[in-house]
């Protein structure tokens, strides 16, 4: 189960780094061979174990085109 | 027996604030700019409040008017140089308002100085934000006022002088002596810690205005990747090396009554 989702918006997207600068714990990079509509170079999240939706990517996003989600997921019975 | 099944709630932690629109076409701001950040910070706070429709912005001339398009706000586009001056007339008008200007450092310590000197005289109660970013942004970085010194702009590309063109002007601390001042502070978006902060200043501006104490002024450092021909990343660094040290971050001045 991902408990942790990073989307990012790929029309908005400009290829900055900020998001890559600010995680604390890698999860998200810029590899290099995925571009933006734009040609801007696009970051993707590769860590969904590791995140802790701290949220500073999607804080100092300047376009704003980071949302993250958090799956908690609960057993209940039928 | 009772079968258990798994049921996952989708939570949103962070992403964009309902007032800041989502531009699909026309201006965007280069890649690494912190103005559509200060854009952010200030949609957050009008939509922590909900005064989102009792807003009125009034924007300058430069690269800060086209926060114009991206706040889902009522607005104003003045004449360069003087938001101050319409955002008295805007403000006396519609006092129950927040009634805010965003200015470069250009538009505000250069050409609108002398409104920027009869607004501060008269203790009007609004809200200047200033984007310091070292540089004039939009018509291709020259100096500006608050240019360091040894900076290299297109207008000193020797670096800033200081007999020919003096020293950086420091908007906070010369606002804060002026008596009819409520709130004057400095942040900067260079790191998370940083933007929580400035979001702090920004909101207790507009707390001060809507108090009806004076003006409140907030300068906030932002960084200009293309004028200072750096990438996003090494123009972090260059605020927190070079910037920081000559603009230091703080309150240095806030009252709730001015006599």
């Amino acid at each position: 189960m991902v408990r942790a989702e990073v989307v990012i918006d790929e029309e908005q997207c400009q290829g900055c780094g900020y998001c890559v600068k600010f995680c604390p714990r890698g999860c998200i990079v810029i590899a290099g061979d995925k571009f933006t509509p734009q040609g801007y170079l696009l970051p993707s999240f590769v860590k969904p174990d590791e995140c802790n939706t701290c949220g500073f990517c999607a804080m100092l996003c300047p376009r704003a085109a980071i949302e993250v989600y958090l799956n908690i997921s609960s057993e209940v019975p039928v | 027996m009772s079968e258990e099944a798994k049921v996952v709630t989708k939570q949103r932690v962070a992403g964009r604030p309902k007032l800041l629109v989502r531009q699909t076409a026309g201006f965007v701001y280069c890649p690494g700019c912190h103005e559509p950040i200060t854009a952010r910070a200030i949609a957050e706070v009008l939509e922590e409040a909900g005064m989102g429709d009792r807003t009125i912005g009034v924007f300058d001339i430069g690269c800060s008017s086209f926060l114009l398009g991206l706040l889902d706000i009522d607005a104003v586009l003045t004449p360069h140089g003087r938001p101050p001056d319409m955002a008295t007339a805007v403000k006396r008008i519609y006092p129950d308002n927040i009634v805010f200007t965003v200015q470069g450092d250009g538009g505000l310590l250069s050409i609108g100085a002398d409104p920027l000197l009869g607004a501060l005289t008269r203790a009007e109660k609004i809200t200047i934000i200033m984007l310091n970013n070292a540089v004039y942004g939009t018509t291709g970085g020259q100096m500006a006022p608050t240019s360091l010194v040894g900076q290299k702009t297109t207008t000193t590309p020797q670096g800033r002088d200081v007999i020919r063109t003096g020293f950086p002007t420091h908007a906070a601390e010369m606002i804060s002596t002026f008596k009819g001042t409520a709130y004057s502070a400095r942040g900067a978006f260079n790191n998370p810690y940083n933007y929580e902060r400035t979001r702090g200043y920004i909101k207790t501006a507009f707390q001060k205005q809507m108090d009806k104490v004076g003006l409140s002024f907030v300068e906030i450092l932002c960084a200009c990747p293309a004028n200072w021909r750096l990438s996003p990343e090494d123009s972090l660094k260059w605020i927190e090396e070079k910037m920081l040290p000559e603009f230091p971050l703080g309150e240095f001045k806030s009252v709730d009554k001015i006599e």
